[in-house]
């Protein structure tokens, strides 16, 4: 049987599938976690702990102090870039655009980009980046500030992120966009380059802003 | 005998002409050294990064552009009437030939040109500029 066959029936079973009443998707929390015994109503109760982003304070693009109260209760994705970045930065800077328009007002939305480049990346400079993005503070903060915070805090979030005189621009890191809930927990890890896993975060935002 | 040597040599040009599509060269010189900046319909990024495609630009500077995308070039430029200030590095390990099928895609893929770009005119561009710099 040739494969052209299964392509209607297959189709027509995803028809099905999808007519059929909405599964909640359920996303997995991610990062170190640690299980604890906990005694609740005189019972031992074992619970797994999962890591919470931990508290940090930056400079946004408008000299706003951007910390974790920025962020409380709400879902918010973030990267690490810097302006003068010629390799992947622009590729995710347009798809983290492609999130800022989709969700154009939604408060409970927020986009945190760190530069990695502190000494080249002042607040004036992220300013003028964002203004040329199109952007607004209130929903995307770029974000500066001591560089062993920002560094530690892409370490914190798994993100790989260094100094590399080798590397194009002076600065080796990834290109993921990281989706965090209202608990402050890791619930996806994306690549920030790419406009079909940015489609499954922007799928994925959806489903915590009404978890 | 000679024939057959005729028609051996005339089937390898042939299979040749079949490989050289300098337009699909073109494309994947473009996806690996310009996409990342221009993006992948050559569309730019606000203005942040200047586009490529049915930019004014590109058809105002038809002639530097063998040598822009060797050498590179530094803002302020206006594209379509806004302005970058931004710089962008030259691809000096670009040879003349794929230069050729760059600008050939930029023009005829990107901004509609029909005329073909000859290789004689990206390498009388690329001479002029390698004086000057």
């Amino acid at each position: 049987m040739s494969r052209s066959k299964w392509v209607l029936p297959l189709g027509m079973m995803f028809l099905l599938v999808s007519c059929g009443e909405e599964v909640k998707k359920e996303l997995p929390v991610l990062g170190p976690y640690k299980v604890v015994d906990e005694v609740v109503d005189g019972a031992l109760v074992t619970d797994t702990m999962f890591t919470t982003v931990r508290p940090f304070s930056f400079t946004d693009q408008d000299s706003n102090e951007i910390n974790h109260a920025t962020v409380e209760g709400k879902v918010f994705v973030t990267d690490f870039f810097f302006t003068s970045c010629p390799t992947i930065c622009p590729k995710m800077k347009q798809q983290m655009l492609r999130v800022y328009d989709a969700f154009d007002g939604e408060s409970q939305l927020v986009l945190l980009s760190h530069s990695i480049d502190p000494i080249r990346d002042s607040v004036g400079r992220l300013k003028d980046y964002a203004d040329k993005l199109g952007i607004q503070s209130d929903r995307w903060h770029m974000v500066t500030g001591n560089r062993d915070s920002i560094y530690s805090m892409a370490k914190h979030y798994m993100i790989a992120a260094q100094v590399d005189e080798l590397a194009p621009g002076g600065y080796a890191h990834s290109g993921a966009f990281l989706l965090i809930d209202r608990n402050k927990q890791i619930r996806g890890i994306y690549d920030g380059t790419s406009e079909e896993e940015v489609d499954v975060l922007m799928e994925d935002i959806e489903w915590l802003l009404h978890e | 005998m000679s024939k057959t040597l005729g028609n051996l040599v005339l089937f390898t040009l042939l299979l040749a002409a079949c490989d050289y599509k300098p337009r699909n060269q073109g494309k994947v010189l473009y996806e690996r050294n310009c996409q990342s900046c221009h993006m992948e319909s050559g569309q730019g990024l606000g203005r942040l990064l200047p586009p490529v495609a049915n930019a004014d630009y590109v058809l105002e500077h038809r002639a530097e552009l063998a040598c822009i995308i060797r050498h590179g070039i530094s803002g302020p430029i206006q594209v379509n009437g806004v302005t970058y200030e931004g710089e962008m590095e030259g691809n000096r390990q670009l040879t003349d030939v794929e230069i050729n099928n760059l600008v050939h895609f930029i023009l005829v893929d990107l901004n509609k040109q029909k005329e073909h770009f000859v290789i004689n005119e990206v390498r009388n561009q690329l001479e002029k500029c390698s004086s000057t710099r």
